[in-house]
């Protein structure tokens, strides 16, 4: 109470030497700041690597605890070695950076293919040591020099059954399908998955996306743009379908099955023409654990890893024996087993490793 | 914090000087940098710049930015102008509650303010679903999501901003020159334009530079509350930084910006002595 009186009087005497002119404009903000106004700056913990432990980078939350679990513990058993973690997310951007400034604190990012395919070419990356990891123990094509494909996430859809209770919309064409479907509708903000929907909903084959047609993608996904909205990330994404914001909402697949559980089956997920992405891991260039992080990928690709994994976080296991062990229940929730395999699209991580930049400009001026 | 009356060259700077260099390694330094990736990524030159008149993508953020900005800087002045005259004109202990108020709304996190703004105004939001409740309307009005919804969540977080430059001039203001205006036989509305309004020009003048200049950088709100759909100068940044590589275009629109500022200030500069609105330069 004391502190917030003091404060409170030292803003006011600021602020009138502020404008009386004995005090800076910055002193005056910091002193703003001092009172308790500043956007909490989030500074990530970086986890400093050094040789004899690997360092993952991720998203943080609870990809932490399930990265422990799944295959750290099983690492650390096999290897002596510690799995450390910094969770302030791997984009590009921020790989290029600790790459260039020559200080490279991370052995293994929680990243995208396609981000193998940008940051390999511009030699960012070290190779996957295929003698360690074992190439067959992916989809077909997700291994790729610069990195290895370990889970799968999707670009899935859910509706709200209250809003259509005559009939539920089953693929992209009535997603995008205002008249037959009315309501306000979410996509991804940075494009990837966004515009493969906006193809098939226009009648591209799944398997022939790709390179996609960007004007035809880009005129399909102006033609919903009054009643629709973007979302920037999962939770955002997952808010607007729960609190009622849309009745059709893009989401990433894994989050699908919680959400239709936590609100008991209110929302629908539909996996019919859901895009699979390819999660990989990529190593930086020069990473302090040196080639024992190729064990760690290794260790990852273990049925019980994948299995755990799932279990965890809902990301699809890529290695055909840990799908073939999946049990029943969980069939329907993973984006490549047998049922589902036949109805979905494979993301090209080849052309989105080329295209990117463009894509996503493209379509953030064809939104805004 | 209090600068010196004295001229330059006092020993003083001594003390100073180390404290300089670190501000100059740490703070200057980057900026060049910055300036240096603009002309030098993806390739020497000025194409960075010159991409500012062959793309329209660049010129429709840079535009929507600059209406946003205008528009919240505006009302939060005026907003802030109401709040600091009735805080002035209130009693002491009223006025200290009033302050405590607007203090409180300094302390709250941007991304709680943005959350909150969707619960209240959302589609599915308390005053929406009030209004339907009482039938006044049939379908949710749309407050958030677009660029109603940056507003309003932009001018909210701006408006104590405005208040204390405005409420610091209001309280300089020697009394009895109103007195003497009504004295003198003007009516309360000439006291207010031609006497009370000119005497806190300074604190008007301050309180928008700082609302405008804080908002050119806003990226929680306009990418949240926006819906995707208001896109402004420092998510694209984010962006080009991020995720699409282009440090040339990210850093040309930082430097772009930093000049704007600049230029901004040096404007204002010829139309009054900016030491009356920020303190620290001589007259």
């Amino acid at each position: 109470m004391h502190d917030k009186q003091f404060m409170r009087e030292t803003l006011l005497e600021g602020a009138k030497a502020f404008q009386a002119g004995k005090m800076e404009r910055r002193s005056f903000l910091a002193l703003c700041g001092m009172a308790g106004f500043l956007a909490p700056s989030v500074l990530a913990g970086r986890a400093e690597a050094a040789a004899g432990e690997i360092v993952m980078w991720n998203w943080g939350g609870q990809s932490e605890e399930c990265h422990t679990s799944a295959i750290g513990n099983a690492f650390t058993a096999e290897t002596g070695m510690p799995l450390k973690f910094d969770t302030s997310g791997p984009l590009q951007g921020k790989i290029k950076e600790m790459v260039d400034s020559g200080n490279v604190t991370a052995d293994v990012c929680d990243a995208d293919l396609f981000d193998a395919v940008a940051l390999g070419k511009t030699g960012h990356l070290e190779p996957i040591d295929y003698a360690v990891v074992d190439k067959t123990k992916t989809i077909d094509g997700y291994a790729l020099e610069h990195g290895i494909s370990i889970i799968l996430y999707g670009y899935a859809f859910m509706y709200d059954t209250e809003a259509y209770p005559d009939g539920a919309p089953a693929n992209w064409a009535d997603f995008f399908d205002t008249a037959k479907f009315p309501g306000t509708r979410s996509l991804y903000k940075w494009a990837n998955g966004s515009l493969e929907a906006a193809l098939m909903a226009d009648g591209v084959a799944k398997d022939a996306l790709y390179p996609l047609d960007m004007d035809r993608a880009l005129a399909k996904v102006k033609s919903i743009k009054d009643s629709s909205i973007y979302w920037g990330s999962g939770s955002e994404a997952q808010q607007m379908i729960v609190n009622g914001e849309v009745t059709l909402g893009m989401i990433w697949q894994n989050r699908g099955r919680s959400i239709e559980n936590d609100t008991n089956g209110r929302f629908k997920l539909v996996m019919n023409e859901a895009l699979a992405m390819p999660g990989a891991y990529i190593v930086p260039k020069g990473n302090p654990g040196g080639p024992d992080v190729m064990k760690f990928i290794a260790t990852a690709q273990s049925v019980p890893a994948q299995l755990d994994l799932f279990a965890c976080l809902g990301m699809t296991p890529t290695n055909p024996e840990a799908i073939a062990a999946m049990s029943e229940a969980d069939q329907p929730y993973s984006i490549t087993s047998a049922a589902n395999m036949p109805n979905i699209a494979l993301n090209d991580p080849t052309w989105w490793g080329e295209n990117t930049d463009a894509a996503v400009n493209a379509f953030l001026e064809a939104i805004s | 914090m209090i600068a010196p009356a004295r001229p330059a060259l006092n020993p003083g700077w001594i003390l100073v000087l180390p404290f300089l260099l670190l501000v100059g390694a740490l703070f200057i330094g980057p900026i060049f940098n910055v300036l240096w990736i603009s002309v030098t990524d993806p390739e020497p030159g000025l194409g960075n710049y010159t991409a500012l008149f062959t793309s329209g993508s660049l010129v429709k953020i840079l535009w929507t930015t600059l209406r946003v900005c205008v528009i919240c800087t505006v009302i939060s002045v005026i907003l802030g102008y109401c709040i600091a005259y009735a805080m002035v004109h209130a009693a002491e202990a009223k006025r200290n509650k009033m302050l405590s108020l607007l203090l409180v709304s300094f302390w709250i996190s941007v991304l709680v303010r943005t959350f909150s703004w969707l619960m209240l105004l959302g589609r599915n939001g308390v005053v929406n679903n009030g209004l339907e409740a009482l039938g006044i309307i049939s379908a949710p009005i749309g407050f958030m999501r677009n660029e109603l919804g940056v507003l309003i969540g932009m001018v909210h977080y701006m408006v104590p901003y405005a208040v204390l430059p405005i409420l610091a001039s209001m309280q300089s203001i020697d009394g009895r020159v109103v007195q003497a205006s009504r004295s003198l036989g003007a009516t309360g509305a000439q006291t207010f334009w031609r006497v009370y309004l000119p005497l806190t020009r300074a604190g008007v003048v301050a309180a928008a530079l700082l609302v405008f200049i804080i908002n050119l950088g806003f990226y929680v709100i306009p990418a949240v509350l926006g819906g995707g759909k208001v896109l402004m100068v420092a998510e694209y940044i984010s962006v080009q930084v991020l995720v699409t590589l282009q440090w040339g275009t990210a850093a040309m629109l930082a430097a772009l910006i930093l000049f704007g500022v600049l230029a901004l200030l040096f404007l204002m500069s010829r139309f009054m002595k900016l030491g009356t609105v920020f303190g620290g330069a001589k007259a």
